[in-house]
């Protein structure tokens, strides 16, 4: 496995693309700071209107700004991508290792996959069509409350992990 | 003025957030800046796409009881701001970036409190031109505010051309959201168009406002 990583986590030409245009890597971090306004804006506010604010917002209305929140997403999974292979552009370490070493980084991974399992769940369970014709005014059922609540917990989670990963470096 | 922002800086609060061997001093503090970006930033623009037009079938009105997220995401990052600041007084009040950001933020809680009169007052900002200029307003200084304060951290140089390169990538991203829009309107698929049918349906009065 470690031999497999090692040549997948680093990519020489990301590498290099960084070292020369030193524009590239804060162009990234912005993007990927847009991209969490986005993914907390889109998302946030569907999870916040199941947990009960804003109820006035009808459900299935409110599920036509989750495009601009998985967008965001993407654009938080693209640069991210960009930092952990042109990671040795900017720091003295191999991405392997800091994938094996940095507790902040692993925690990372470890809610975002709990986020997508609670994304799962909402789908799985049946919660997403119960919310669906939840008019205004309605309130979702407990089930769905708590799935916004870890949803919200999470992305938080991954935020501050995300802040964290120097610490460890 | 100087001797003023080096006491600040080697202040015992100041000393012990920039320094002090926990993550729960300095990454903490930077983390809530981030927390509170993403809901003052995050819900306020949201809030301004709709009113330029996007789920039109999304009522305007209720959107309004999201506004003391808002305004908690404004003061956490007032008052960790004001701490980050401390940590780094005389770089940061000396770097013509730091003021560009401050100004965006002020330019940005002016177009939000005006579009917040034309959302959810007298007004129907979804179909004046007035709230929907404050939209666009409120959208391009949370830019700069977000551009400008990522890019603190570089040097002059660094930053003028990442400055260039960001402006350029989002005007690259624009222009392919219209193209996609302009060629999906002209063959009838909605993928990516405001509103659909089944909304539409299912909420009757939304498209009052």
């Amino acid at each position: 496995m470690e031999p497999f990583l090692r040549y997948w986590m680093a990519w020489p030409s990301v590498e290099n693309f960084l070292s020369v245009h030193a524009w590239a890597w804060p162009l990234c971090e912005t993007f990927h700071f847009f991209g969490i306004a986005l993914l907390i804006g889109g998302v946030g506010l569907f999870d916040l209107r199941m947990i009960g604010m804003a109820k006035g917002l009808p459900m299935a209305a409110l599920r036509r700004l989750l495009p601009w929140g998985v967008f965001g997403f993407v654009l938080c999974v693209v640069t991210g991508l960009v930092f952990v292979t042109g990671m040795h552009a900017n720091v003295p370490s191999h991405p392997y290792d800091v994938l094996m070493t940095n507790v902040y980084l692993q925690l990372k991974f470890v809610f975002m996959l709990l986020a997508g399992m609670n994304l799962a769940a909402f789908y799985l369970t049946g919660m997403s069509r119960a919310v669906d014709d939840l008019g205004p005014g309605e309130d979702a059922p407990g089930l769905a409350k708590a799935i916004a609540g870890a949803s919200l917990f999470l992305w938080l989670g991954v935020i501050y992990f995300g802040r964290l990963i120097p610490e460890g470096l | 003025m100087w001797e003023v922002l080096e006491a600040i800086e080697n202040s015992g609060f100041a000393t012990w957030v920039r320094e002090a061997p926990t993550v729960f001093a300095y990454s903490t503090v930077l983390a809530l800046h981030t927390f509170g970006m993403a809901f003052l930033v995050g819900f306020s623009s949201i809030i301004a796409v709709r009113v330029l037009g996007v789920a039109r079938s999304l009522p305007l009105a209720p959107l309004e009881g999201v506004f003391p997220v808002i305004i908690l995401g404004f003061w956490v990052n007032a008052v960790s701001g004001v701490v980050l600041t401390m940590l780094a007084a005389r770089s940061l009040l000396s770097n013509p970036d730091f003021y560009i950001k401050l100004t965006a933020i002020a330019f940005a809680l002016v177009c939000l409190q005006r579009l917040k009169g034309h959302a959810f007052g007298a007004h129907d900002a979804a179909s004046s031109p007035a709230g929907k200029r404050w939209a666009v307003g409120l959208l391009a200084c949370w830019f700069v505010a977000v551009l400008a304060g990522r890019l603190t951290a570089y040097s002059n140089f660094v930053r003028k051309q990442s400055a260039v390169a960001v402006v350029v990538a989002t005007v690259l991203l624009l222009a392919a959201r219209w193209i996609v829009l302009a060629i999906t309107r002209r063959s009838g698929v909605h993928i990516l168009s405001a509103d659909d049918a089944v909304s539409r349906v299912r909420t009757p009065v939304s498209n009052t406002f």
